[in-house]
């Protein structure tokens, strides 16, 4: 079993990285102050327009690998933001109701993905050379440890997420824009008094959000198939990206940790074939896959009680009110 | 002496509400001008305007002899006018410096830059006094320290003209005359300050001038040398005030309410409650003293139960209630007037009379079988209105919401009054109320003592301790540091216990 | 007499605004619908509008039948999130409640046939309603207890009732040919309470009744009980109703278990049926649960706006089917209805737009003397 641990775990990262990024997606929304249950909703749009995109260009010219991969970050990345748009008008300029802003986003984009894939190309489906992305070997493969499990056999998306991680965290306590941002989240009111634009800041961090949500959704595809099915969305990874924010208390190392967790669970127990002592249980698939379904909850009943929640998230900031 | 500030004939509307009505402010440079008013006359409405939070409705302002328009926060700060608000604005889990530098804050390369304010901060620490490090978390700081914050943020900025609204309704006397220090200072150094207060003690013991609004209008400006103080509170009142509550001698008889050797650490093990006991008797009206945060709230939330992780005896009338359920120590007699009336008295989604049932809607009296008697509701309701005065628009109906504050505040002692119970427990009963409003409550309470009723009355404010109390416990740091006679005491020895730089016999 | 005052007053209540801006929204809803039609397929944008809008009169009486059909589990489903609502929870787990209840109902309507049979449909009812409580209760139990988020709980569950249900399936109710349930024993079918007279040739069952009935209930138990009282009271304000001495970790156990009870019996309703009705075994979540969120949005969680909202929305989605004739998919209606949804978070744009057209006078006794 301890031969093929490596292996799971590099594979563990391509579950766990769309996961902490559009659980970064979801950090930058809510620390200004507005719950984004929409994150679904982008991932899927993100995912949609840049395999769309991507395919086409591929039909087009030709063009693949890392620099049509590159492409489709960018593509998914602007659809992801413009899409956002709708959830930041409704919650920030309209002062709406964030969950009811949020669900109709997630009603909206799966069925909206398939209208336009049907209309567009007459089937649901849209494919693209996913395998030209790959990376077989960099001049880091033979490092011990790290080597066969972030550098072998893996994707770009592997080390973006971490870049990403990295810079969501000294933007947000390193930076003036950082400050000002958590400041909106917790406390609009002194925010607005030291001069801050609470509107600009909360519309920055849903359209932050809306970025990362849809680069998270062409990170969920990528590693899968070489197509993507509009009928099938995201498979619920917004939802759970959700939950991966709130068990980690809001704090971008923590989001790791649990989104690596939950990378885990899910492909040990898609593995199990590789694991002899789990797969002498003979479980049924169902039960391995409902597995980090109930391992996330468990997570949260340990981690709920004491929520780190930002104060003002979900409230609309009125400055009218007294 | 030039004009610093000029707010001429402003009109401020909201939706259903006229709060400024054509007032006209105009503030001396170097002078502390007081803005005199009770609450709901427009005060802070006013501030809030020249501080940039909200757009006048009508009128002109100049600053320094030239006409401005200030459309936020960031305009007022460009004219070098600071606000200390009420209700602080502070971020509860930022750092001192963190709160000081937002909005104003320091960049180096693209980064946050933290090392040159903290040093600026810490000179102009120094150089008033105030004692603050700047690394501290907001929530680990006492409310005195984050008022200095507050003022820190304005000297941060360089403010010329500085507006504290009500800065001294959460300190005690020592802590008021230090502030009052502060701000001499800080006219000394050039800076013109404008006061909003409604206690005249302050006006005389500082201000040079002062402004009374009323119901929105603007009653006149006085040289507040020139005139006395039963003048200001007639202007402020419109009518001549009463200073003291009416009460015959107390008439004790048996106990009520026992509390004994209570302790209870919060969440993070901290002691907030030490050790405490002491009685309530029929009769007698008990006030609890002391700064906000020093263990009140959770002396009421353990004696109502509300919150339970506690050690200790609770006694009501001889029944041990220190493990009944909060719906259990109702019954056994406990009238509660909450602090936050918004948070816990009312369900403000609810219609007038769907809240004056809500701690007896169980009773057989409204319901059936578990099916709610609407009539009966309803000719309760009309009843409490007639007899406690309570004025909303569409009577039972009337959304609580859109209710008036002193008007909520009289529904839900009207509630807890017909009740009956033995023992009333008011917390800070005529917080953000007007005058009139806060000699009716008084006049309740003391009618409820006569009546052979036990109360309870926790109060931040030193003249409602003084003047409605028979006798008074002070709190400090979660323990009971004095039980005093409010005819032997005074108001500067009672701010020395809640300070804890005194103790008594208890 | 209907004089202008009257209809002004009408339009003053908090009750009529909300339900104008409530229309507002279904119309602009339907016309972003359109549009997007008319962009990608302008030859048959007319024709889709008119099937939409005419959509129950297609085939008369049999899709009149069927828009009947629909509407049922949309209505409890509806009406589930919708209770949910008023008492202060986001129910987002209507899903898997809805799945486990139905599963639960195919296995009592295959396994127990030795139940007689006029009770056979009766008992499976009743079980779907049991195990969709369950599955309601145990999110309510993390949320009073752990102060787990019910939202991100429900979702959880989402998925494991989901993967529960198809290995369920596939252990004791599987027909391999179609890699789905196995078709319920006829008398476990909802009667068709005499519907089949009115609408013959039609899918409807008698379970239009019983979500109508289902709504009635839950109408007096929130309005007229004092269970309701404190539930609501729980849902508005928590510390107010703390205080009052309501047990607020038990309301909101009953609560979600109620909820969970009533997307359960939605889950019967759809699966006791001998119309080709069954649980497939791939692994995908059912969209009646998110459906029932939009239902309780446009019904603002009232019992009779939800009657109405899913009574609307099981018309139009009875109407996508018959757009599948055309050049479009039956999406167009999930991107009406979420249209619907989104323009109705908006409704503070309705509600001023209404309040200009009927300005009201200032009630100079409320709201003046407010403190700052």
């Amino acid at each position: 079993m301890w031969e093929n641990l490596p292996d799971i775990l590099r594979l563990s990262l391509f579950v766990a990285i769309p996961l902490l990024v559009v659980a970064l997606a979801g950090l930058f929304s809510e620390r200004s102050g507005v719950t984004n249950i929409a994150l679904e909703g982008i991932m899927i749009i993100g995912a949609f327009t840049s395999a769309y995109f991507m395919g086409l260009i591929y039909d087009k010219t030709g063009l693949d690998g890392n620099v049509l991969f590159l492409i489709g970050m960018i593509i998914a990345i602007s659809f992801g933001m413009i899409f956002s748009v709708l959830h930041a008008y409704a919650s920030v300029s309209m002062k709406a109701d964030q969950i009811i802003s949020g669900t109709a986003l997630n009603l909206f984009a799966p069925a909206f993905a398939v209208f336009i894939a049907q209309s567009l190309t007459g089937y649901s489906k849209v494919s693209y050379p996913s395998n030209s992305f790959f990376i077989r070997e960099t001049f880091l493969s033979d490092l011990p440890i790290l080597g066969p499990i972030m550098f072998t056999k893996t994707w770009m998306s592997v080390y973006v997420g971490f870049f990403l991680l990295i810079l969501a965290y000294i933007v947000l306590y390193k930076t003036r824009f950082g400050l000002r941002l958590r400041s909106c989240g917790e406390f609009p009111q002194a925010s607005d008094a030291a001069g801050v634009n609470v509107k600009k800041m909360r519309y920055a961090g849903v359209l932050i959000s809306g970025a990362l949500a849809g680069l998270g959704g062409l990170f969920y595809i990528v590693p899968i198939t070489g197509n993507y099915d509009a009928n099938f969305g995201v498979y619920g990874y917004g939802f759970l990206a959700l939950a991966v924010l709130i068990s980690g208390q809001w704090k971008p190392f923590r989001i790791l940790l649990i989104a690596l967790l939950f990378g885990f669970v899910s492909k040990l127990s898609s593995m199990t074939i590789l694991i002899p002592f789990i797969y002498d249980m003979k479980l049924p698939t169902e039960i391995l896959n409902a597995l980090p379904f109930v391992v996330t909850l468990i997570v949260l009943a340990f981690t709920s009680k004491n929520s780190q929640a930002p104060r003002a998230v979900g409230e609309p900031y009125d400055p009218g009110k007294r | 002496m030039e004009n610093i500030i000029e707010m001429l004939n402003i009109t401020k509307d909201f939706p259903g509400i006229r709060a400024n009505d054509n007032v006209t402010l105009q503030v001396k440079k170097g002078e502390i001008h007081a803005l005199l008013g009770e609450n709901g006359a427009g005060k802070s409405t006013l501030m809030s305007i020249l501080f940039g939070l909200y757009q006048p409705t009508s009128g002109t302002i100049k600053i320094r002899g030239e006409e401005v328009k200030i459309n936020n926060p960031n305009d007022a700060n460009d004219l070098l006018i600071g606000m200390v608000h009420q209700h602080f604005k502070l971020v509860h889990n930022f750092t001192v410096a963190q709160n000081i530098v937002l909005g104003k804050e320091n960049v180096k390369r693209g980064f946050l830059s933290m090392a040159e304010p903290i040093k600026k901060i810490k000179e102009l620490s120094d150089q008033y006094n105030f004692n603050i490090d700047p690394n501290k978390k907001i929530s680990d700081i006492t409310v005195g320290m984050q008022q200095r914050v507050e003022i820190l943020k304005m000297l941060y900025r360089d403010a010329e003209i500085m507006i504290f609204d009500e800065p001294t309704a959460v300190l005690t006397p020592q802590e008021i005359e230090e502030l009052m220090k502060i701000m001499k200072a800080l006219v000394k150094e050039g800076k013109s300050i404008v006061l909003i207060t409604h206690k005249l003690k302050e006006i005389k013991a500082v201000a040079d001038r002062c402004t009374v609004l009323r119901k929105g209008e603007c009653i006149g400006t006085v040289n507040v040398k020139d005139t006395s103080v039963e003048k200001m509170a007639e202007m402020m009142v419109g009518r001549k005030v009463l200073f003291n509550v009416e009460k015959k001698p107390a008439k004790l008889s048996n106990t009520v309410l026992k509390v004994e050797n209570l302790n209870m650490k919060n969440k993070d093990g901290k002691e907030v409650l030490k050790d405490v006991s002491f009685e309530v008797k029929a009769g007698e009206i008990l006030c609890v003293a002391g700064i906000e945060g020093n263990g009140q709230t959770q002396l009421v939330e353990a004696i109502t139960g509300l919150n339970t992780h506690y050690k200790g005896t609770i006694t009501i009338l001889d029944n041990d209630v220190s493990h009944f359920s909060i719906r259990n120590r109702t019954l056994s007699g406990i009238g509660h007037i909450p602090e936050d009336r918004h948070k816990h008295g009312l369900v403000l989604d609810y219609s007038l009379a769907e809240n004056m049932i809500l701690q007896s809607y169980f009773d057989q009296e409204f319901q059936n079988h578990g099916f709610l008697d609407f009539k009966a509701v309803n000719l309760h309701t009309d009843d409490l209105i007639k007899r406690f005065d309570i004025r909303s628009g569409r009577g039972g109906k009337t959304v609580a919401r859109s209710m008036s504050g002193g008007n909520q505040q009289k529904a839900i002692v009207a509630r807890e009054f017909d009740r009956d119970p033995d023992l009333m427990i008011a917390v800070q009963p005529t917080r953000g109320l007007d005058v009139g409003a806060i000699e009716y409550i008084h006049k309740q309470l003391v009618k409820l003592r006569d009546m052979n009723k036990a109360i309870l009355l926790v109060s931040l404010e030193l003249d409602e301790v003084m003047s409605v109390s028979d006798r008074i416990v002070v709190m400090y740091e979660g323990e009971l540091v004095a039980n005093l006679d409010p005819k032997n005491v005074t108001e500067n020895d009672l701010g020395l216990y809640m300070s804890g730089s005194k103790r008594g016999e208890v | 007499m209907m004089n202008r005052e009257k209809i002004a007053s009408f339009f003053k209540r908090e009750s009529s605004v909300s339900f104008m801006s409530s229309i507002l929204a279904i119309i602009a809803g339907m016309l972003f619908g359109f549009i997007l039609m008319l962009i990608f397929v302008p030859s048959d944008a007319w024709a889709g509008l008119k099937i939409i809008i005419t959509g129950a009169a297609q085939d008369g009486n049999k899709s009149f039948g069927n828009f009947l059909y629909y509407s049922a589990p949309l209505i409890v489903t509806g009406l589930s999130v919708g209770f949910a609502f008023k008492t202060g929870l986001f129910n987002i787990g209507a899903t898997g409640q809805f799945t486990v209840g139905g599963f639960a109902a195919i296995f009592v309507g295959v396994r127990w046939t030795f139940i007689p049979d006029p009770l056979h449909w009766v008992v499976a009812l009743i079980v779907a309603v049991l195990v969709g409580m369950i599955w309601g209760l145990i999110p309510g139990l993390l949320k009073a207890f752990l102060n787990v988020h019910e939202v991100v709980a429900t979702i959880m569950l989402n998925y494991i009732g989901m993967y529960l249900v198809v290995l369920g399936v596939k252990r004791f109710v599987f027909n391999e040919l179609y890699s789905q349930s196995t078709n319920i024993v006829s008398s476990a079918a909802i009667p068709k309470m005499g519907l089949q007279y009115l609408f013959p040739d039609s899918s409807v069952s008698g379970g239009i009744f019983i979500a109508i009935l289902a709504v009635i209930i839950i109408y007096i138990v929130l309005e007229k009980t004092t269970f309701g009282y404190q539930l609501k009271a729980v849902g508005y304000n928590k510390d107010a109703a703390k205080y009052a001495g309501i047990n607020e970790k038990a309301s909101i156990i009953y609560s979600m278990s109620i909820a969970g009870a009533l997307s359960g019996l939605a889950g019967a309703i759809v699966f006791l049926s001998t119309s080709g009705t069954h649980i497939s075994t791939t692994y995908v979540l059912m969209g009646e649960g998110f459906e029932g969120i939009a239902v309780a949005l446009l019904g603002l969680s009232h019992p009779f706006g939800v009657l109405a909202a899913g009574i609307f929305f099981g018309y139009i989605k009875n109407s996508g089917f018959y757009l599948q004739e055309l050049a479009f998919t039956k999406e167009v209606i999930a991107i009406i209805i979420s249209s619907i949804i989104y323009f109705s978070a908006l409704s503070l744009i309705f509600k001023k737009f209404i309040g200009i057209f009927f300005k009201k006078k200032k009630e100079k006794t409320e709201k003046i003397g407010d403190d700052e």
